[in-house]
């Protein structure tokens, strides 16, 4: 059995309730993933945009054998990948702050694009452990958290990879946000 | 908060943001009723959600997306444990490949970063360690060296040797092998993978990616053991998935073009599997494609197991006899009926190459001009989309209609390269390290017998001077120092003492066929041994990476630290286009001569090189030097060629601002042009990109002294002269300069040592004339002209001069014959007017001197830069007329 091949099944079997079959496919996703980002930088150099789900879809078609798979699989495919890229994106904002304070390589500076949007930026750390205590309240809105915003999910992916309606993602997504910019700007 | 009133909370939040905030109070009231805590957090919820605006608009990527840049390779600069990282070289399945200094040893190293993904599983890495280190215990020359295997918690990571080359991947997609040069490659391969089998070490992935060929034909074996890794089986699975592999389309990052059935199978793998890659990659040098290569991995992967693979006959014609066997017995499906050794495989090869090499010098001494005598040596690779019934002449393709040279060529390279002509001689390191090293390059002997190709030897030479003098800790003797010892037969030791250098880099260029050979030897003059020398065989093609990998080697090779900048400068080609730089080279081998036909020669060349890359900087600063010499040379219009040449500076800074060469022309062609600031301004930003050009500070130093600066005017040619002892110009300029500031005594000092430099030079003999006559010595004055005058009898300036001292001493009649001879000339050619007026002016004719000189300025004469400084005016600088004109000038 090739990589491709163990890596439908774990998730097959993961799907089936084992949860062994997780924590085999964990590195390997985020291995796959980590590297797709990097990728994905070295190729759009100029624009800073992560797109998130085109990177999530193709390390699926990396990762997963195409003739061996459902529905399912790509939802939890997809379930398991965003919980990675929000570990991932946490893991670079922690190397960020560390370089910060070690006055390393990156300023801190003000980013003159984000202050003609007038856009704040957002502390992910911080953020990753509201979503956490977010999570204890209300499940289902952090993965759709995880799904929109660490993974750049649109709503109907989101609905979809969560078998929910397209309501309920708007619902939940407005609100979780509401809550957790609270949690942010207290 | 309890999960209830989590859910109510929820249900009243998602209803109240449909409504405009305006009206929300109401709603609230009836929703919540008296559940005040409720209440409470819906509201400050909403006010939340308001305020939000962005907030998480954006994905989160777009937080870190910096982070994620910068981390995507490890920075130049980047220390790993004593590591140094320059830059990434390379990215594949297994980890990133970076090109670092070793700072313990001071010597560049490749360190490859495993990806965590190989990294997993500890036995499996002891075991890859345990093998690496097998195969670089070898120490086969053909196998690389692995200095280093560091595992730790940060990063497990293999530090090699460093390997100048391609893979053989892209060797065979770039150019077409010819068959001598497969052979080559083919046996350099066997013999590496034999004397690993020896040691019971086996590849397992032997494919065109993991083979470097470098520039000079040696090939080197990477990733020894590495395969293992890759075979690795993900967490969490035990043998027991073994049995899938029978469907199995290949492990993940690898490819089943190069695996052997056994190993697509998943089954035991021994020597044997390699014999199979080898016959795969053999195949594939000679046929253009792999054997079993299908439309999907599966095709191929039931190609590889069920079917024989085409007849190479099919992609390539031709092809001995011999090596099809040779091809076909590695290619079995049952690894019983293969070579069973390597070593067996290696000597079929070995045979044939002698065979045919045989074969061919002796069809060679019996009829030279049998043109099929070249047949077999001229193979190149097929093009696999041609019909196969319709087979292409690839093994003897144009060359047999033409050039028995060619053939040669590749006998030799053959010879060469199958000898190991190969010299590394012990590494010295050069004396002191600290101190700034000092270094000639020696113009390379044109070893060729078409004596038209000194352009290109000369050319050479020129470019890694170039190169090389953009080091700052690295003192490089100018182009002109260094020619002077062209074709000079003296000891190394010798040269080296005249130039003040302490190494020498001598070399010779042979062309043969469309093959380039250059040897290069780095030379310790102190003991006149080597450093360390080395042969480069090149397409003509790639003679511009030839020359700045000369100059990185012998730069590497005097253990010089090179920052950052300095690494990507020396590594700045000029142009991609060969052809194009062929041509620039010609351009500048002519305009060197100095003379009207042979720079409007090299104009043409330059113009070429500009047709073939338009993008091409240096070539235009070569044609703006070149249409400024002709603006100088005093016969042609300067209004018609300096604003030509001011044009192609332009153009040449617009292309590349970072070229020195372009600010320097653009420079000098505004100073002629009488725009003085803006002349220094750009002498200045040359300078800061070349300190050690020894042409921007004569030039700098021109500038300097005539606008009558003349303290720093000194400084800058004395460091010109420095940096070029033996270039005459510069000592000349340094007497004429003197003499502009009032040291007549030191000036004729300073012409007198650039006499014995250059006895034949002119222009030192004519400032020594006006250093005589500024000091009243007007016979030894007419002496020094007339000897200026005979070696440059074209020179009108010599004419002007020899006239004007004959008038200083009284001789009228004679400088008048001389003055009419310059009015007859410039009815018919242009004469610069100044020195018509510097002749009426030693005659006393004071208005007919203000009326050339008036000319002069309408004409926009060059000359009359020297109008402020030149002795010769000093009896008219009271006058009011001359003060006017000095103004105009911007001179006063």
């Amino acid at each position: 059995m090739n990589e491709t091949q163990q890596i439908t099944q774990m998730l097959r079997d993961w799907g089936g309730g084992n949860r062994e079959a997780l924590e085999g496919l964990m590195p390997l996703v985020y291995d796959e993933l980590h590297r797709q980002a990097a990728n994905f930088l070295r190729r759009e150099r100029s624009d800073h945009t992560l797109q998130a789900t085109a990177l999530i879809n193709e390390t699926y078609l990396k990762l997963i054998d195409q003739r061996d798979v459902n529905w399912e699989s790509r939802t939890h495919f997809f379930a398991i990948a965003a919980s990675m890229m929000r570990r991932i994106l946490v893991d670079y904002a922690r190397t960020k702050n560390r370089e910060k304070r070690g006055g390393g390589a990156i300023k801190l500076t003000l980013n003159e694009d984000a202050l003609v949007s007038k856009e704040r930026s957002i502390d992910l750390m911080a953020l990753d452990q509201a979503l956490t205590r977010l999570e204890k309240h209300d499940e289902q809105q952090a993965r759709i958290v995880e799904l929109r915003y660490f993974s750049g999910l649109t709503l109907e992916e989101t609905a979809a990879a969560l078998k929910v309606s397209r309501t309920t993602v708007v619902n939940d997504w407005a609100m979780a946000k509401a809550w957790l910019h609270r949690e942010l700007t207290r | 908060m309890a999960d209830e009133s989590w859910n109510k909370a929820k249900r009243i939040f998602a209803d109240a943001i449909k409504i405009a905030p305006a009206k929300r109070l109401p709603f609230l009231d009836e929703a919540c009723g008296n559940d005040a805590e409720t209440r409470r957090e819906v509201e400050s919820l909403l006010n939340s959600f308001d305020d939000a605006g962005s907030f998480m608009e954006q994905p989160a990527a777009h937080e870190v997306a910096d982070v994620i840049q910068q981390n995507k390779a490890l920075e130049a600069g980047k220390r790993f444990g004593h590591y140094e990282i320059v830059r990434q070289i390379g990215a594949g399945g297994m980890g990133e490949v970076y090109l670092a200094k070793d700072t313990r040893l001071e010597r560049p190293v490749a360190v490859k970063i495993l990806n965590e993904r190989f990294s997993h599983n500890e036995s499996n890495l002891e075991r890859f360690v345990k093998e690496a280190k097998a195969a670089s215990s070898l120490n086969h020359p053909n196998i690389l060296v692995i200095h280093e295997i560091g595992l730790s918690d940060e990063a497990n990571y293999i530090v090699s040797e460093f390997i100048e080359g391609d893979t053989l991947r892209d060797v065979i997609s770039e150019t077409s092998l010819k068959l001598p040069e497969i052979l080559d490659i083919a046996v350099q391969i066997a013999n590496a993978l034999a004397a690993a089998h020896t040691a019971k070490i086996v590849h397992r992935d032997i494919k065109p990616e993991n083979i470097i060929v470098r520039p000079d034909g040696f090939v080197k074996i990477l990733d020894f053991g590495l395969a293992k890794l890759i075979e690795q089986k993900p967490i969490g699975f035990e043998a027991s998935t073994v049995k899938h592999n029978e469907t199995a389309k290949g492990v993940i990052l690898g490819t089943v073009n190069y695996m052997s059935p056994e190993q697509a199978k998943g089954e035991k793998v021994d020597a044997r599997t390699d014999v199979f890659s080898f016959g795969v990659l053999l195949y594939e040098m000679i046929g253009g494609r792999t054997p079993f290569e299908g439309d999907s991995m599966s095709e191929t992967f039931a190609n590889l197991i069920n079917s024989e693979p085409p007849p190479l006959a099919r992609f390539a014609s031709e092809v001995p006899e011999e090596l099809q066997r040779i091809v076909s017995k590695s290619l079995r499906k049952k690894k019983d009926e293969r070579y069973q050794t390597m070593k067996d495989l290696l000597g079929d090869l070995k045979d044939l190459r002698e065979n045919l090499a045989f074969g061919e010098r002796l069809e060679r001494s019996h009829s030279p001009d049998n043109k099929n005598a070249t047949a077999v040596l001229q193979a190149t690779t097929g093009d696999v989309n041609q019909p196969t019934n319709e087979t292409n002449s690839i093994f003897t393709g144009k060359i047999k209609r033409s050039n028995p040279l060619a053939a040669l060529a590749a006998l030799l390279l053959v010879a060469i390269i199958g000898l190991g002509y190969y010299f590394w001689s012990a590494q010295k390191t050069a004396s002191n390290t600290t101190e700034k090293k000092s270094l000639a390059v020696l113009p390379f002997v044109n070893a060729s017998q078409d004596p038209g190709a000194e352009y290109l030897s000369d050319g050479v030479t020129e470019s890694i001077i170039n190169n090389l003098s953009q080091l700052s800790n690295l003192r490089v003797m100018s182009r002109n120092s260094a020619f002077r010892f062209k074709n000079n037969q003296a000891d190394t030791r010798n040269i080296a003492a005249q130039l003040g250098v302490e190494t020498l880099v001598t070399g010779d260029i042979k062309q043969l066929g469309d093959k380039l050979i250059i040897n290069v030897r780095l030379i310790d003059a102190s003991d006149d041994s080597q450093i360390w020398g080395n042969q480069y065989i090149k397409n003509s093609a790639d003679v511009i990476a030839a020359q700045y990998e000369i100059a990185q080697a012998v730069a590497r090779n005097l253990r010089l630290k090179l920052s950052t900048t300095e690494q990507q400068q020396i590594a700045k080609r000029p142009t991609e286009n060969a052809e194009a730089y062929q041509l620039y080279l010609r351009g500048r081998f002519h305009v060197f001569r100095l003379t009207l036909p042979e720079i409007q020669q090299g104009i043409s060349y330059f113009q070429q090189a500009i047709n073939l890359d338009p993008n091409y900087a240096l070539a235009y600063a070569g044609l703006s030097d070149a249409y400024r010499s002709l603006a100088l040379g005093s016969e042609l219009l300067p209004t018609e060629f300096l604003p030509k040449a001011q044009t192609a500076a332009n153009k040449a800074i617009e292309l590349d601002d970072a070229l020195s060469e372009a600010h320097t022309t653009l420079g000098a062609t505004l100073f002629w042009q009488w725009n003085w600031n803006e002349s220094e301004n750009q002498f200045k930003r040359a300078l800061e990109l070349n300190p050690n050009e020894a042409n921007v500070h004569i030039f700098y130093a021109h500038l300097l002294s005539n606008t009558g600066r003349h303290a720093e005017a000194l400084a800058e040619i004395k460091r010109a002269r420095e940096l070029d002892p033996l270039f005459p110009f510069a000592g000349a300029l340094e007497g004429q300069f003197l003499l502009h500031a009032g040291q007549p005594d030191e000036a004729l000092d300073r012409l007198r040592k650039t006499f014995e430099l250059a006895p034949n030079f002119w222009m030192p003999h004519l400032f020594a004339a006006s250093v005589y006559s500024q000091k009243g010595l007007f016979e030894e004055a007419v002496a020094e002209a007339r000897k200026a005058r005979e070696l440059s009898p074209t020179q009108t300036v010599s004419v002007a001069n020899e006239s004007y001292v004959l008038a200083k001493l009284g001789k009228k009649a004679e400088a008048r014959t001389l003055l009419n001879e310059l009015l007859k000339l410039s009815e018919t050619r242009f004469v610069p007017p100044v020195h018509l007026a510097v002749i009426y002016n030693g005659l006393g004719e004071t208005d007919k001197a203000f009326e050339w000189l008036e000319k002069g300025y309408e004409q926009r004469d060059p000359k009359m830069a020297f109008l402020k400084v030149d002795p010769k005016w000093n009896n008219l600088r009271s006058e009011p007329r001359f003060v006017e004109l000095l103004q105009r000038l911007r001179l006063s």
